[in-house]
């Protein structure tokens, strides 16, 4: 499972520590703007104007923020968006469109994961024209009109520059989201049509496979026709009720008509192809193989520490606990077979059995357990088999049997104030499980897949909006083409900010950049140690400053990427309130200081120079 | 209480540096000035003399090197005192994607004016500055003095109580100069203020009450233009059409008196009283040329030195 960042602590707990540490660092950065600005006036004019001009500057800022004027703002705005039409946004929309027409021919509709692959495609290319335009409209329009002087006669009108700033950034947002629209909704036709198929099937392609005493009827089974490179398995069975076999991580509804003696069978549009699953996580802890509590599990050794290891044969147990398990939350009508639980469980062995075909290669046994946290009582529910890298599902019935014959009701017996224990184990001995938290999750209803699209073109308009205020930021105060390298320059590293950070820690394999530079130069392979010496020293201490640096730079850019809700939408996954909640939340964290510094660039630069 | 005083610069310097802070020129050095309500003050000088860095010192388009620019006793980087200011700026710099009609309401806008009253001032101004037949169009269709026009009626889109105009007449034809300068003496009349820079002496000597002369940077005259201007060694008589006999009546009387006769006889009138003639007839008469338009026959003038 790719999306290891989908669990979101609730607004209440992260959003007081989030708000203060915010608070901390925009004081920090406002004290040092401060002094730099009281330096910079000081060296010219002397300690005390620079207190007095500072202080002048402070108070025109709050004033000029209190005072904007929604009409003036609206005229800007306007004005932003008129000029983005001169520049013919509107080719950017006919891109978009002949985009998608080369990929309608590109885009396999017979992959194992179409729906995926459909998805990221439409959301990466709306995302990259719509930021791009983005970044080329925000920095550019205001260096336009400084250099052609219409924004003389603008500044020379009772406008505040906070006004300014805040109609370009509302301006190119209105345009930019008018153009996201568009595309989401082309996006959503050319998806659902691109997927959208039907199999044939006819009495011919049947055939009965099993039978019943002399004289019944048999279960027929058959292939549907071949389309989108693939058939799906047919049963019909003796009562007349037919159903179509999961293919490509789809089925289709079965339709069957009979009239004068003639059956027609007809399959719906594909199901189950574009879900938002709504997964239910749980916490999880682990106990070791005499059954204590421990931490974590057992590191195996592998690079990849994401996950941990509990050894099969032993008492050691992955422990998920649940919260919200209700009876309303899991109806019995929607879900006859019980809780389900969906887990992506990666098996460690450490022998291979006698055979080195990968299909051949055995499962290893598995078990899940209920447990109520509140009373102690247990049930073992699932046994299971565990493959590497399938998602399998299992479901835990309603009634559980304990080994005393007792029969428990999952929600009467097992679940207390909505909690529950999920335990895990590995049965074959000397075989290891790995787990991770947001392995193990139970499915609930599934959310509205429509829903889920729009929540994820929301992210893109996120960064658009981030990548707005970046470029109108730069454009107060560089001239159009320095803005336009500037602000690609600030996307690429926030991007890339998870990198930089690690680079910045010397988490990276091969030193800081001058030490790989230097590498790279001698064609020296990443790991060796580098020659003591004058030249090593320089390069690493180069590198602890450019360190710095990073770390400075990867700790204020944005992350874009956890900005994208792409991966979700096309792996089906609902998108969460509180994910949205907590983007949007940082989105607005990054716009006030934007906005702000923004305005202090334009209020202190003589516009007419 | 409201001040008298408009505008007030105190030593108002001005030097332009480059990137690296160095100096590169000293466009304006210790400008003391002061422009009270209700007068046309012009800002003379040749080109480059630091006219319009003073207009956008004071309108804060520029901070001040040192020295002070204050307009309505507030000082010139505030913006609250743009609400009664218009301005004209040397060229239009206007929204070339907008038509007349949309210029006018965007600047209506930012003065924050209600719906309504920005459509009556946008009507009403752009008859004022002749441009009804072109309401519609884009300015990037419009010719040179068509943009000055509609920057004018933008300057005045607020009913400003000081207007500051930069070379108000470059791309105007003489009937939009004229009217130009019937604009500020009207203006005047209202009790508006207005400063203008300029060196079309001939437009400057038409409407400023007072002037000042800058050259490079430095203020080198400042005071009332008719004062100025008088010239208190000749007297100039100006009459109906006299015959020859008369004339030689006048000669004698002016030499009986000490006095010498400089010039007598038909005088010329400027090439601007006759194109503006030939403009008004051919309204009159449209589709007609314009024949017979007799110069300077309205009378004789005479020049005399005492
Ligand atoms: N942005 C600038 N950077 C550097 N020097 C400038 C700048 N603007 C004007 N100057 C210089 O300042 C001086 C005064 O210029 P200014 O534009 O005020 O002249 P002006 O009196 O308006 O002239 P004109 O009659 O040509 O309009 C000139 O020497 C000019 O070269
Ligand atoms: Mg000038």
């Amino acid at each position: 499972m790719v999306l290891e960042h989908a669990e979101t602590l609730p607004l209440e707990v992260w959003f007081p520590l989030a708000l203060l540490k915010w608070l901390l660092v925009l004081g920090g950065v406002a004290i040092a703007g401060l002094m730099v600005g009281w330096l910079s006036v000081a060296m010219r004019r002397g300690p005390v104007a620079g207190i007095r001009i500072v202080g002048r500057l402070l108070a025109a800022t709050v004033g000029d923020i209190l005072h904007i004027s929604p009409r003036r703002v609206w005229a800007l705005s306007w004005l932003a968006v008129r000029e983005s039409i001169r520049r013919r946004v509107v080719v950017v929309f006919a891109v978009f469109i002949v985009i998608l027409l080369f990929a309608g021919w590109f885009l396999d509709p017979g992959s194992t994961h179409p729906a995926r692959l459909y998805l990221s495609f439409v959301l990466t290319a709306t995302s990259y024209l719509v930021l791009l335009l983005a970044l080329f409209l925000s920095s550019v329009s205001l260096p336009a009109d400084i250099k052609s002087k219409t924004l003389h006669t603008v500044v020379t009108k009772p406008v505040r520059p906070s006004e300014i700033v805040l109609g370009r950034i509302c301006g190119f947002t209105a345009i930019g989201t008018l153009l996201l629209v568009t595309m989401a909704a082309i996006s959503y036709v050319f998806v659902v049509r691109g997927l959208s198929h039907t199999h044939e099937l006819t009495d011919d392609d049947l055939h009965a496979v099993q039978h019943h005493a002399q004289g019944q009827p048999a279960v027929r089974e058959g292939l549907t026709s071949r389309v989108h490179r693939h058939r799906h398995l047919a049963t019909i069975e003796p009562s007349g009720r037919g159903r179509i076999a999961m293919e490509q991580n789809h089925w289709h509804d079965l339709e069957i008509e009979k009239s004068d003696g003639k059956t027609t069978y007809k399959l719906s549009r594909p199901r189950g192809m574009l879900v938002a699953r709504v997964p239910v996580y749980g916490t999880l802890r682990f106990k070791d193989r005499d059954g204590k509590d421990s931490k974590k599990g057992v590191n195996v050794g592998d690079e990849w520490t994401y996950r941990s290891y509990i050894e099969g044969g032993t008492l050691a147990t992955a422990v998920w606990t649940f919260d919200g398990i209700t009876k309303k939350r899991f109806p019995e009508s929607l879900f006859p077979k019980g809780l389900p639980v969906e887990m992506t469980i990666e098996v460690f062995r450490t022998y291979k059995g006698d055979t080195d075909d990968p299909e051949n290669i055995p499962g290893i046994p598995g078990s899940l357990s209920v447990r109520n946290p509140a009373t102690g009582e247990m049930v073992e529910a699932v046994i299971f088999t565990a493959r590497e890298f399938t998602t399998d599902v299992v479901y835990i019935p309603r009634r559980l049997q304990t080994p005393d014959g007792n029969v428990l009701d999952l929600f009467d017996d097992l679940v207390s104030d909505g909690k529950m224990e999920i335990w895990l184990r590995c049965v074959q001995p000397a075989q290891y499980f790995g787990a991770a938290q947001a392995d193990v999750y139970l499915r609930a209803r599934d959310a509205s897949f429509t829903l889920n699209f729009i929540k994820g073109y929301f992210g893109i308009w996120l960064q658009m909006v981030l990548i707005i205020g970046i470029g109108v930021l730069f454009s107060t105060f560089l001239s159009g083409p320095v803005a336009i390298i500037a602000t690609s320059g600030a996307l690429v590293g926030g991007v890339f900010s998870g990198f930089m950070m690690r680079l910045a820690r010397g988490e990276v394999i091969g030193g800081g950049p001058v030490e790989a530079f230097i590498r790279i130069l001698l064609q020296q392979n990443l790991v060796s140690d580098m020659e003591p010496g004058m030249r090593t020293t320089v390069a690493q201490m180069l590198d602890v400053v450019l360190g710095y640096g990073l770390y400075v730079a990867a700790s204020i850019l944005p992350a874009f990427g956890e900005f994208s809700f792409a991966d979700h939408v096309a792996y089906g996954f609902d998108i969460s309130g509180a994910v949205i909640l907590k983007n949007t939340c940082r989105a607005a964290a990054y716009l006030v200081p934007l906005f702000v510094a923004a305005y202090l660039f334009l209020k202190t630069r003589e516009v007419a120079k | 209480m409201q001040s008298d005083v408009v505008i007030e610069t105190r030593n108002l310097t001005k030097v332009y540096r480059d990137f690296w802070g160095r100096q590169k020129v000293r466009a304006l050095k210790a400008l003391d000035l002061e422009v009270r309500r209700g007068e046309v003050f012009g800002l003379l000088g040749p080109n480059g003399s630091g006219k319009t860095t003073t207009v956008k010192l004071l309108l804060g388009l520029l901070f001040p090197t040192s020295g002070q620019a204050l307009v309505f006793g507030r000082d010139a980087t505030d913006v609250t005192k743009n609400e009664r200011i218009g301005y004209l700026p040397e060229e239009s710099y206007l929204y070339r994607f907008l038509n007349a009609e949309e210029t006018l309401d965007f600047y209506g806008r930012l003065f924050n004016m209600p719906r309504a009253v920005r459509r009556q001032r946008a009507f009403d101004l752009i008859e004022l500055v002749g441009l009804g037949w072109a309401r519609k169009r884009q300015l990037k269709e419009y010719s040179k003095g068509m943009v000055r026009r509609i920057g004018l009626a933008q300057a005045l889109i607020n009913d400003p109580e000081l207007i500051l105009l930069d070379e108000p007449t470059t791309g105007l034809d003489p009937i939009g100069t004229r009217e130009m300068k019937d604009l500020i003496l009207r203006l005047r009349d209202e009790g508006k203020t207005v400063l203008m820079c300029s060196h079309l002496l001939a437009d400057v000597q038409d409407v400023c009450d007072r002037i000042a002369i800058l050259y490079q940077g430095e203020l080198k005259e400042l005071g009332r233009v008719d004062n100025r201007l008088k010239m208190k060694e000749v007297t100039e008589v100006r009459a109906t059409v006299l015959d020859q006999s008369a004339m030689d009546e006048v000669r004698r009387v002016v030499e009986k008196h000490n006095g010498e006769v400089l010039s007598m006889g038909n005088p010329t009138t400027t090439l601007e009283e006759l194109f503006l003639k030939i403009i008004r007839q051919s309204e009159e008469h449209p589709g007609r040329r314009v024949r017979g338009v007799n110069i300077g026959d309205r009378g004789s003038g005479m020049g005399i030195r005492e």
